[in-house]
């Protein structure tokens, strides 16, 4: 964790984790007005003392709704990543310990999956199961399960050939004992890498779908959907489009940096004994 | 260009580096002085770690940027090298030193045909033409005497052997008439008898362009056939420097004298007792591995793959307490039939074991696991990385049910007494090891079993020659102590000599020769057999050598 600390981008990262996540928590009671109130007399104004990030269309506070938005954000992406790598994971470790004509099986129908670009494969599923967060949620989710299963798969195969396998087969362990004791622990290291990058790109998806009225609904504090509906005022006050747009870049770049560096420290050739 | 006769082509002059890391500063060479004159090979003999191939990284200005020049200097041709620019070296590198490298299957740019990358350093430094170089390249590759050297320029590195690729190495590094070759271990990655025809074509070399030569090595015996003088290098430091004939003759320095005795000689047996029971532990009967076979998809296009025997109709047996040593080349089917008898890789045949007999893979069940222990050749990775030693150890005894759980600790501490090390290591990650510990680790888990027969799958290959001793009189003492038989599969000829009762060669899958130990240089030994043995130079003559 010292090595973590001492990279650059590590500290970068896990600083601007830090702020998003503290916003994530207690963001709703620091929040200085109610997100939905209305102060129609100073409305899409720029940051002052009364309003610290200016207002939107309808004179609510920027400040307070993005403080208000923030749970929905980054626990919609940490709950998409989530049920997606758990999903995955499972896939992917089946395919890769059973082997043989399932593991063919599995990755011939995942790469058929793979095929399709993600943005569009979200779309398809939305349009299935209909707008909404929870709905948003699990197209998010299914569309990082064939990814998460190859790397699961490619995880635990590189894993399965090491002498310390070979050698616990070699002295009649159970296959569980195997899988659970001498694959697993070692295969984990790049999905929880893998994992935290994706956080991002759910997060990133998940304002895309708000954006596009796909996901959360008005008056949602989505950012997503707070930059699409301030799109038509962006000329008369850019900064309510600015504001939530910076917040999901900076979330983003977070989790990005973060597992980044997660990557690094998992690294065995970067590890220092 | 000229050199002039008294001047060496290079000089390290108490030249020290160190590497900057999180910890503070690393030192990687300590105060080394050595120079080369021309037509001289100069030996740098050391293990792993000692700063070898950093020394030979610095000569060729080419350090990782938290590397830092302390003090010193290194001529060459009478010019400091230090002081120069990224570019004049970039000119200096291929034309004036050159460099040969240890694994030949990674030196080559694997989307390049091997003739556009000799003939690239036709173009940078001798300003030729495409169709000149190429010319060059032939002629140059004609040198080394390798068959068809045309066909050979248009091949791409995956359709050559180790040892074509080596030979293009070699006449890439020769092609500019360097002043000065640095050799880093050339034959290391080749197998014995390759490695020999690599020699000798070193050795024609130096003598028809009278080039310095800087070769790096850890095998005694091979410096003392090819080097003129020799240089000693422990931890950074060089400990002992002189000719050849002098330093193996009359060793100086501690470390020289641990390093010498630590090289296996044949007549020096170590072996245990022969074993006075006739009736065989273990009889391997016919046995065939095909690999390749093909999916079934495959089947269904109607491809047959490409099959080939790992191993074919192989039988052997082994007697209590006997060491049978498994030799050949690499690819020759030792590693197979390793796997066959541990039970990792689905065979064809009989294995018969304690009056039972095995017919495939599935059959072999806990008891017969637990009387067969296998010990691999990577140190690092037989040990997961995720668990202490203690619980690598303590595994096989709740696996096997050999210690009341309350004992286990207590047997723990035992089995790391009985491999030579501390106690406390049984909470010690594999990664705070040396690789001699970690083997040590894998060698008391194996015996921790109470096997009757354990399988060395080449254990010492990975170790340094001292390491190597040590890790093979440890398990002669355990074998005589615990009187299990053993397989012991390695390509050191000499090593297998002090340990094993008889020797079995294997060649292409096929078992050609099986021999007892005093029988090796009898007249019927197969072809293959004598060809292997005359290959690795006998170390009991390392004075004779270096005398010549």
């Amino acid at each position: 964790m010292r090595e973590f600390l001492r990279s650059p981008v590590g500290l970068v990262g896990a600083l601007l984790l830090l702020i998003v996540l503290f916003a994530a928590l207690f963001g709703p009671f620091i929040a200085p007005y109610d997100p939905q109130q209305f102060h129609a007399a100073s409305r899409l104004q720029g940051p002052s003392w009364k309003f610290l990030l200016g207002t939107d269309q309808y004179g609510r506070d920027l400040l307070s709704r993005l403080l208000h938005g923030a749970p929905s954000t980054v626990f919609f992406g940490l709950g998409a990543t989530a049920l997606g790598v758990g999903a995955g994971s499972i896939i992917g470790v089946i395919a890769g310990v059973v082997g043989g004509r399932v593991d063919s099986i599995i990755m011939r129908a995942l790469d058929g999956l793979l095929a399709m670009p993600e943005l569009l494969f979200t779309l398809l599923i939305v349009t299935f199961l209909g707008g909404g967060t929870t709905q948003a949620m699990l197209a998010v989710a299914l569309t990082f399960t064939p990814g998460m299963a190859r790397i699961a798969r490619s995880s635990v195969l590189s894993v399965r050939t090491r002498e310390y396998v070979l050698a616990a087969v070699a002295r009649g362990e159970s296959n569980t004992w195997i899988i659970g004791w001498e694959v697993l622990p070692n295969a984990l290291g790049p999905i929880i890498v893998e994992a935290t990058i994706r956080v991002s790109f759910a997060i990133m998806i998940g304002a895309t779908l708000g954006f596009l009225g796909l996901g959360a609904q008005p008056p949602s504090t989505e950012w997503g959907l707070m930059v699409a509906e301030a799109r038509q005022f962006m000329f008369r006050n850019p900064w309510c489009v600015a504001v939530p747009g910076i917040a999901i870049a900076i979330t983003a770049m977070g989790f990005n940096l973060f597992g980044d560096t997660l990557r690094d420290a998992f690294d065995p050739k970067r590890r220092r004994s | 260009m000229t050199v002039s006769v008294d001047r060496p082509v290079l000089e390290v002059s108490h030249y020290s580096l160190a590497y900057a890391t999180p910890e503070g500063e690393a030192k990687a060479l300590d105060d080394v002085s050595l120079d080369i004159r021309h037509g001289e090979t100069h030996a740098l003999v050391g293990e792993s770690g000692s700063g070898k191939s950093t020394l030979a990284w610095a000569i060729m200005r080419y350090l990782p940027p938290n590397a830092r020049n302390l003090a010193g200097r290194i001529l060459l041709s009478g010019e400091d090298i230090l002081g120069k620019t990224r570019a004049q070296m970039e000119e200096l590198r291929g034309r004036r030193i050159a460099m040969v490298f240890q694994d030949p299957s990674s030196a080559f740019n694997p989307t390049m045909r091997m003739g556009d990358q000799i003939a690239e350093v036709f173009i940078r430094h001798r300003g030729m033409d495409r169709k000149a170089a190429w010319a060059a390249g032939i002629a140059a590759l004609e040198h080394t005497g390798i068959s068809h050297p045309a066909e050979i320029m248009r091949r791409y590195p995956h359709e050559a052997s180790g040892g074509e690729k080596q030979r293009v190495v070699i006449a890439t590094a020769f092609a500019c008439n360097p002043e000065l070759i640095i050799f880093d271990e050339p034959t290391t990655a080749l197998d014995i008898l390759t490695a020999q025809q690599i020699l000798d074509l070193f050795l024609r070399l130096r003598e028809e362009t009278g080039v310095a030569a800087l070769y790096i090595s850890h095998d005694l015996g091979l410096v003392a056939r090819i080097a003129d003088r020799v240089s000693v290098i422990h931890k950074g430091r060089i400990v002992e420097s002189g000719p050849v004939s002098e330093v193996f003759r009359n060793p100086k320095d501690g470390y020289t004298r641990a390093l010498m005795a630590a090289v296996p000689r044949p007549d020096n047996r170590i072996a245990v007792p022969p074993p006075t029971i006739e009736v065989p532990v273990l009889q391997v009967r016919d046995i065939s591995v095909r690999y390749g076979d093909p999916g079934w998809l495959a089947r269904l296009l109607g491809s047959d793959g490409n099959l080939f025997y790992g191993a074919q109709e192989v039988g052997f047996d082994i007697r209590p307490g006997e060491l049978l040593g498994l030799v050949g080349a690499s690819g020759s089917g030792k590693s197979t039939m390793a796997q066959v008898i541990s039970g990792l890789r689905d065979f064809q045949g009989e294995v018969l074991f304690g009056g039972r007999s095995f017919r495939s893979r599935r059959d072999f069940d806990r008891v017969y696991r637990r009387d067969v222990q296998i010990v691999f050749q990577h140190p690092d990775a037989s040990l997961n990385p995720q668990q202490t030693i203690g619980r690598i150890l303590s595994r096989p005894l709740r696996l096997y049910g050999l210690t009341p759980p309350s004992r286990i600790t207590q047997r723990v501490a035992e089995l790391l007494e009985m491999v030579l090390l501390p106690a406390e290591f049984a909470s010690r990650y594999p990664h705070q090891l040396s690789g001699g510990q970690k083997q040590r680790v894998a060698i008391a888990r194996a015996f921790a079993a109470e096997p009757k027969l354990v399988i060395c799958d080449e254990i010492t290959a990975a170790l340094d020659v001292s390491v190597q001793a040590a890790v093979a009189r440890l398990l002669m003492d355990l074998q005589r102590k615990s009187d299990a038989a053993c397989l012991f599969i390695t390509h050191d000829l000499n090593l297998i000599r002090q340990l094993a009762h008889r020797i079995a060669v294997m060649q292409r899958g096929r078992l050609v020769d099986m021999f007892d130990v005093a029988d090796s240089n009898s007249s019927n030994r197969h072809p293959y057999t004598r060809a292997l043995l005359n290959a690795v130079p006998i170390p009991a003559d390392l004075q004779e050598a270096a005398a010549i």
